[in-house]
């Protein structure tokens, strides 16, 4: 069921209407903000007293500070007794609904215009820095069809029995199988000895795009698979809000199959997509993590 | 409640949210658009108060935002530029206007 689910009908109503316009000057609003005063908001994010520090890291931080709240109306109004208390909108619902904004209805690859509202969108309410092209390389798309991918071998000998730590994972998950072969980057151990919680993870919290389709991606394959080789991604289901940070683990689907990029069984059950006739979008971007100190998982709004 | 920002004694916001009643919008997507209001304000009021301090001005100015001590913001204001309260209605009353015409022009399609 959809968070912030709005009827056809509302598509051209008055709220939509002045939603739209107005989600694009916030956004707008924001980059020149953010364009104009980076050095000083970057130097509040990192010297804010303690007390504050939930707030840090970009824009939203300095904006967290003062919490969107929603007006009451003026005592002009006549009072509505349905409506004596403020409403108060989780954090999701804005974002669902400034999403609904921007993001194409049909299912194809983002325009510049497109990427760059999105983009900006998700790195202020998500706080974390999501990019459509990074390095100088971007994929054939960062909108598309996700289908459902099998779990991968974490290191040889590793099977279905072998796989979970937990037994509530085991019944969730097992049923998904095991793919045959290994992922694009091999295995993500040498021996179950040497695996640690991070190759637990990776293997977890992994999606399969289309590495081979990329911008000169057959003129580079050696850097540019050293480039894609776990990359840090986040990905968002446009229709419920839900998020992860992920990482590439492999390459895939091919075209022929309508589809493109491939979830794991964890991601595609958190993100409540699936397979076959009912499969839906996601919106997928990297994420600029040099230090590599973002977490794999959910993210929590 | 409505959280009050520093300038709120200065920049009033009613009579949009009065256009925004006046359309009979569902409460959630009122509450949005008074959302994206007040947010919109809150960027151009920080964007025309940043673009008038020099930039360790900023950082104390930035500092003293996040104490939330109104008191301490204007005095801090008020010693570093001359008019802001001014040029804090100003900026308001331009992206209010804007917001009227967007308001106005719905109605009248």
């Amino acid at each position: 069921m959809p968070f912030f689910k709005r009827s056809k009908s509302s598509q051209s109503s008055p709220y939509s209407h002045l939603q739209s316009k107005w989600v694009k000057r916030h956004v707008g609003l924001k980059e020149t903000l953010l364009t104009k005063h980076r050095d000083s908001l970057d130097w509040l994010a990192e010297n804010m007293p303690a007390k504050h520090h939930i707030a840090v890291g970009s824009l939203s931080g300095l904006l967290l500070l003062t919490p969107p709240t929603i007006h009451t109306l003026p005592p002009t109004i006549p009072p509505q007794p349905a409506k004596e208390q403020p409403l108060i909108l989780p954090e999701k619902t804005f974002l669902l609904a400034d999403l609904t904004s921007i993001v194409p209805k049909e299912v194809r690859p983002l325009n510049l215009d497109e990427e760059k509202n999105i983009t900006s969108l998700l790195s202020d309410r998500i706080n974390l820095p999501v990019k459509a092209e990074l390095q100088g390389i971007r994929l054939n798309t960062s909108y598309g069809y996700i289908g459902a991918e099998q779990h991968l071998m974490r290191y040889p000998g590793d099977t279905i029995w072998t796989h979970f730590t937990t037994p509530i994972d085991a019944v969730s998950y097992a049923k998904s199988g095991m793919a045959p072969g290994r992922g694009a980057w091999g295995y993500f151990s040498y021996s179950k000895a040497e695996m640690t919680q991070k190759d637990i993870d990776r293997e977890k919290y992994y999606i399969a795009v289309q590495t081979f389709l990329a911008q000169g991606y057959s003129q580079n394959v050696r850097e540019y698979n050293e480039f894609f080789k776990y990359r840090k991604m986040l990905i968002l289901n446009p229709q419920n809000g839900k998020s992860m940070v992920v990482v590439i683990g492999d390459a895939g689907p091919a075209q022929w199959t309508g589809k493109q990029l491939g979830g794991s069984p964890e991601v595609m059950s958190y993100l409540e997509r699936v397979d076959g006739r009912q499969k839906g979008p996601v919106l997928y971007f990297f994420l600029d993590d040099p230090h590599d100190t973002i977490p794999l998982g959910p993210v929590k709004l | 409640m409505k959280k009050k920002q520093f300038y709120s004694q200065i920049v009033e916001t009613e009579s949009v949210v009065v256009k925004l009643h006046d359309m009979k919008l569902k409460d959630d997507e009122k509450a949005h658009l008074v959302a994206l209001m007040d947010s919109s304000l809150h960027h151009v009021i920080l964007d025309a108060i940043l673009s008038e301090l020099s930039q360790g001005d900023k950082k104390l100015f930035l500092k003293e935002l996040a104490t939330d001590d109104h008191d301490a913001v204007w005095k801090f204001l008020r010693g570093k530029i001359t008019g802001i309260e001014g040029k804090i209605t100003k900026v308001a009353d331009d992206l209010k206007k804007e917001l009227h015409e967007d308001i106005k022009e719905v109605g009248t399609k």
